[in-house]
C-alpha cells in the first residue's frame, strides 16, 4: 500500500512548507488574501435570518443551493432555501445583495416566493456536501467536509474551499454565538477537490460524477487504491467510473485484498468482470480467490474466454503453491526468432511490463530450453538485431519449479540462483512466472493488521 | 494471496447478523439473564419476548440501512442530523461502550473467581495482555480460542429441557403481561434491554454489513441472516433465564458466579462451574478488545484522525491514547471492592438507559424517505419501531425517575 500522505491544506501562516505531495497546483484562488480575508462560513449560515432590503427578516436559511457542472472550478451558488412561515422557498441568487457571516441580505423589498424543486446539476450544500466525503486530489486523501467556505469570485458567490479541521467541528458543536465565525485554520481550496454527486439517494450509483478533476488522472495507481479504499460505496463506484479500465484495474491491483473483495461486490457485474480482466493475471486470480464461489463464477463467465481461461487453471491451484501466486503472462520465444522479433513481442506486451523480466526460450516442441533476461536481450539488440535467439541463451541458467511448489522452495530457488524471476514448468512447458515480489508478498506475515468494520469512512 | 484474517472469513461466511447476535451474548448478558432467572423465575419472560421482537425490529432496520446506503450508522448519522446531534450520538455510545469494558473485565474476574484466582491477580493481567495482544497484532490467533470457548453457551438449551422447568408455567409467563411493581423489578428490565439491544451491537452489525459490500438486490438473504441472528440470539438469551429459573428460581437475587453456573449442572453436573467459567472467560475476553477499539475507532472516525492498532503512540495518540484509557478504567473499576455480579448488571441498566437514544438514530434514520427512498419503513414498520422506541425509553425514564426520586427519600 502506498504511503498514507500528511493532509495538504491551505494554511495561513503556510505551516506546511512545500511538501513533495503539492506539485499539482493549479491556480488558487483562496490563496490571494482579498478572498481569504471575506470567506463566509456555510455552516455558520445555515439557521440563520434571510433579510430584506429593510432589514425585516423574511426567513430563516436552510440550504444553500449550487451548481457543480459547467465546467467551473467554483460551484456558483444558484439560490437559497429559506424557510418562510412553514413553507420552504427558493430564493435566486440573482436576488442576494450579499452573505454576511451570520446573516443574508437580500436586494429587493418584496419577493417572489417559489416552492424549492431541485434542478438537474444542483447541489444542496448542506445537506449534501456538508459533512460528505470528498477526494483531496492535492493530499491525495479522503476527506469529511466538516465547513464549507463562501466568497464573491469573479462577480458570484460561490464555493471556494472545505474546512477540515477539528477546531471547526468543535466550532459547530460550541455555542451558538461563536458557529458563525470562520475558523480558517485546514482549509482546502475548492480547485483541488473531487465532489461526488447527491449520493445519499438510494439506487444504483448512475454515473454522477459530473465533472470529473482532471487531478484524477496524474494520480498513481496506488493512490487511487488508497481513496477507493477510504470512499463509502456510492462514492467508491463514481469515482471508479471516472478512470479508464486500464487505468481502475491497475488501481485495483494495488487495493487490499479484503477492500478489494467489497469493491468487486459492490459493482455491477459487468463492469467488475472487466476489470477483473484488465488486471494482470495473478493479481486478477488473487481477487477472484477472495470472492464467494457463486459470485466468483458469475464474473469468470461474463469475461471473455480468453481472458477467463488463464484465470480458471490459476485458481486450480493453492494460494501458497507456485502455480496459485505466478503470473500467466509470459513472452516466449523460440530458438528461431531474432531478437528484434522478440522485441516486437515485448513491445506488444508492454501493458503487462512489471510482469516481464525475462523472456522465456522454447524448442519447437514448446519445451522450456532458456531464460533469456531482457538486459542480454537489449544488448544483442545493440549488437545484431538479427541473432537469433538460440545463440545468445545460457542453457545452464536455467531456474524452474513446478506449480506445485511451495513458497519456500521458490525462495530458495530464487536465492541460490540470484535470479529476479523464475519460470514454472509443467511437463517442461512453461505455464507462468514468478518475480521476485510475488514471494516477498506471500512471505510477509500479515502482522499487525486487525479487521474491525469500519464505522465512520 | 490474501492477507486477510482467515478466521474473519469463515465467520463472514456466517453473515454478519449471526456474528452479531453471537457477540451480543457476552458476559453482561449471561449475568443478567441468569439474575432475572434467579430473582424472578419465569416472570421476566413475557418482558423479555418484548425485547426480543423490539431487538429483530432493530436488526432488520439496521441492515436494511448500511444494506442501502453503502455506509455504517455513525457515518450516517454524520450525514443526516446535525454535528451536535452526531457529538451526542457518538458520545452515549462512548459512554456505553465504557459501561462494556467494565463488563467484560467484571467477567473475566468472575471467570477466575470460579478457578480460585484473585480478582487482583488476574485482571490487571488480563488487562495488560489484551492490551498487548491487539497492539502487538497477534490477537487474531487469540480471537479465535476465545471464541470458541464462547460456543459453551450453546449448552443453555439443552440445560434448559434438562432442568425439567415448569412448562405450562413457562408459557403462561410468556405470553400474559405482567409487570412487578418493585424498583428491583424496574432495574432488571432496564438491564435487561441493555443487554440484548446493546447500541455495540448495531454499530458493529452496520459496519460488517458494509464490509461485506452487500448491495439492495442481495436484501433478502441479508435480512435472512440478520432477523435469523436476532432470532437465534433471543432462543440462547430466553433459554439462560428458563435454565436460572429452573435451577434457581426464587432464591432472590444471584450473588456469585458459583450460584449461576448451576443452571448448567443439569447438562454438565460436576463439570457446570469450569464450563461456564470457560464460556465466560472466552466472551469476557473476545468483548473486552473489540469493544473499546470500537469507541477509538468511531470517535477517532469522527474527528478524522490515524486510526490503525499498528500505528505508533506519536501517529495516532488520540486512536491508542483512548483504547489505553478504556482498558485503563475498565480495569480499575473492576478492581473496586464489591460484588462482581451486580457490578456486570448494574453496567447493563447503563446500557439500557443509553439504549433508547440509539434506537431513536435509527428508527429517524429508517423511516426517512429521502434516504432510503421505497426501502424505508412503511406504515407497520414505523408502528412497531415507534412502540419499541417509546417502551424502552418508558422503562429507562422509569427507571431515572425512581432513581432521582430515591435521592430525596421519595418512593
Amino acid at each position: 500500500m502506498a504511503p498514507r500522505f500528511v493532509p495538504n491544506v491551505f494554511t495561513k501562516s503556510a505551516r506546511n512548507p512545500a511538501s513533495p505531495q503539492r506539485r499539482r497546483r493549479t491556480r488558487r484562488i483562496l490563496a490571494s488574501q482579498g478572498v481569504f480575508d471575506a470567506i463566509v462560513s456555510l455552516a455558520g449560515l445555515i439557521g440563520r435570518p434571510v433579510r430584506n432590503q429593510t432589514g425585516q427578516e423574511i426567513g430563516r436559511l436552510v440550504d444553500v443551493v449550487a451548481r457543480w457542472s459547467d465546467g467551473q472550478t467554483y460551484p456558483p451558488v444558484t439560490g437559497l432555501v429559506v424557510r418562510v412561515g412553514r413553507r420552504l422557498a427558493f430564493v435566486d441568487a440573482a436576488a442576494v445583495e450579499r452573505f454576511e457571516n451570520a446573516q443574508i441580505l437580500l436586494r429587493t423589498a418584496r419577493l417572489d416566493l417559489r416552492d424549492f424543486d431541485r434542478r438537474p446539476g444542483e447541489v444542496m450544500l448542506g445537506h449534501d456536501v456538508m459533512d460528505h466525503q470528498l477526494v483531496d486530489i492535492d493530499g491525495v486523501q479522503v476527506i469529511r467536509a466538516a465547513d464549507l467556505y463562501l466568497a464573491e469570485v469573479l462577480g458570484r458567490i460561490r464555493l471556494v474551499g472545505v474546512d477540515v479541521s477539528t477546531t471547526t467541528l468543535l466550532r459547530r458543536v460550541g455555542p451558538r454565538r461563536l458557529r458563525p465565525q470562520p475558523t480558517p485554520d485546514r482549509v482546502i481550496d475548492w480547485a483541488a477537490v473531487q465532489p461526488f454527486g447527491d449520493t445519499g439517494q438510494q439506487g444504483a450509483p448512475e454515473v454522477r460524477l459530473r465533472t470529473s478533476h482532471e487531478g484524477l488522472n496524474s494520480l498513481r495507481p496506488g493512490e487511487l487504491a488508497d481513496l477507493l479504499e477510504d470512499l463509502r460505496r456510492n462514492e467508491r463506484q463514481e469515482l471508479l467510473a471516472a478512470l479508464t479500465p486500464d487505468e481502475a484495474a491497475d488501481a485495483l491491483e494495488e487495493m487490499q485484498p479484503e477492500d478489494l473483495a467489497q469493491l468487486l461486490r459492490e459493482a455491477d457485474p459487468a463492469r467488475a468482470a472487466e476489470l477483473v480482466a484488465w488486471m494482470e493475471p495473478d493479481e486478477a486470480a488473487d481477487a477472484l480467490r477472495d470472492l464467494p464461489t457463486e459470485h466468483r463464477n458469475e464474473l469468470l463467465q461474463l469475461m471473455p474466454a480468453d481472458k477467463a481461461a488463464p484465470l480458471l487453471e490459476l485458481l486450480g491451484y493453492r494460494e501458497d503453491q507456485a502455480g496459485g501466486f505466478m503470473t500467466t503472462t509470459l513472452v516466449v520465444a523460440n530458438n528461431g526468432d531474432s531478437a528484434a522479433e522478440v522485441a516486437d513481442r515485448l513491445a506488444e506486451a508492454r501493458h503487462h511490463d512489471v510482469d516481464i523480466d525475462a523472456v522465456a526460450v522454447v524448442d519447437s516442441e514448446g519445451r522450456l530450453v532458456a531464460d533469456l533476461p531482457l538486459l542480454d536481450l537489449l544488448f544483442a539488440l545493440r549488437k545484431k538485431p538479427d541473432a537469433r535467439i538460440g545463440s545468445l541463451v545460457d542453457r545452464e541458467d536455467l531456474v524452474t519449479v513446478g506449480p506445485n511448489a511451495p513458497v519456500i522452495e521458490v525462495a530458495k530457488q530464487l536465492v541460490e540462483a540470484r535470479r529476479l524471476s523464475l519460470v514454472v514448468v509443467e511437463d517442461e512447458k512453461p505455464i507462468g512466472r514468478i518475480l521476485a515480489d510475488d514471494v516477498l508478498d506471500a512471505l510477509v506475515p500479515t502482522r499487525g493488521r486487525f479487521h474491525f468494520p469500519r464505522l465512520f469512512e | 494471496m490474501s492477507r486477510r484474517p482467515r478466521f474473519l472469513l469463515y465467520l463472514a461466511a456466517a453473515g454478519p447478523g449471526l456474528v452479531a447476535a453471537a457477540a451480543g451474548n457476552d458476559a453482561g448478558g449471561v449475568a443478567t439473564y441468569s439474575s432475572a432467572g434467579a430473582q424472578f423465575g419465569y416472570r421476566t419472560l413475557f418482558l423479555m419476548l418484548m425485547i426480543a421482537v423490539a431487538y429483530v425490529v432493530v436488526q432488520e432496520m439496521v441492515a436494511r440501512l448500511s444494506v442501502h446506503t453503502g455506509k455504517g450508522l455513525a457515518a450516517l448519522i454524520r450525514e443526516e442530523f446535525p454535528l451536535r446531534w452526531t457529538t451526542f450520538a457518538v458520545g452515549a455510545f462512548a459512554i456505553a461502550n465504557l459501561g462494556l469494558v467494565v463488563t467484560e473485565f467484571a467477567g473475566i474476574a468472575t471467570a477466575f473467581s470460579l478457578f480460585g484466582v484473585s480478582r487482583y491477580i488476574c485482571v490487571p493481567v488480563a488487562a495488560v495482555a489484551i492490551w498487548a495482544l491487539v497492539l502487538f497484532g497477534t490477537y487474531r490467533y487469540a480471537e479465535r480460542i476465545f471464541l470458541l470457548m464462547t460456543l459453551v453457551f450453546i449448552t443453555y438449551p439443552i440445560a434448559a429441557v434438562l432442568g425439567h422447568p415448569d412448562w405450562s408455567k413457562v408459557v403462561s409467563d410468556a405470553l400474559w403481561p405482567h409487570f412487578i411493581a418493585s424498583k428491583a423489578f424496574v432495574l432488571l428490565s432496564v438491564a435487561l434491554i441493555g443487554t440484548t439491544i446493546t447500541p455495540y451491537i448495531q454499530l458493529y452489525e452496520a459496519g460488517a454489513v458494509v464490509d461485506k459490500g452487500i448491495g439492495p438486490e442481495e436484501y433478502k438473504y441479508e435480512r435472512v441472516d440478520a432477523v435469523g441472528g436476532a432470532i437465534l440470539a433471543s432462543l440462547v438469551s430466553i433459554s439462560i433465564i428458563i435454565a436460572s429459573a429452573a435451577v434457581l428460581g426464587g432464591t432472590g437475587a444471584l450473588n456469585s458466579a458459583a450460584q449461576a453456573a448451576k443452571a448448567l449442572e443439569p447438562v454438565a453436573g460436576q463439570a457446570a462451574e469450569a464450563l461456564f467459567g470457560l464460556g465466560l472467560l472466552g466472551a469476557s475476553a473476545l468483548a473486552a478488545a473489540v469493544v473499546p477499539l470500537s469507541t477509538s475507532y468511531a470517535v477517532a472516525e469522527a474527528v478524522g484522525v490515524e486510526r490503525s492498532v499498528s500505528s505508533s503512540f506519536r501517529q495516532a495518540p488520540l486512536f491508542l491514547g483512548l483504547f489505553t484509557a478504556q482498558i485503563i478504567i475498565g480495569a480499575s473499576v473492576v478492581l473496586v471492592p464489591g460484588n462482581l455480579i451486580h457490578l456486570i448488571v448494574n453496567t447493563q441498566v447503563l446500557e439500557g438507559v443509553i439504549t433508547p437514544i440509539t434506537l431513536a438514530f435509527i428508527l429517524v434514520l429508517a423511516n426517512r424517505k429521502s434516504l432510503l427512498g421505497a426501502a424505508a419503513n412503511g406504515k407497520v414498520a414505523r408502528w412497531v419501531g415507534g412502540v419499541a422506541v417509546i417502551g424502552v425509553g418508558a422503562t429507562a425514564s422509569l427507571l431515572v425517575v425512581i432513581t432521582v426520586l430515591g435521592w430525596f427519600g421519595i418512593g
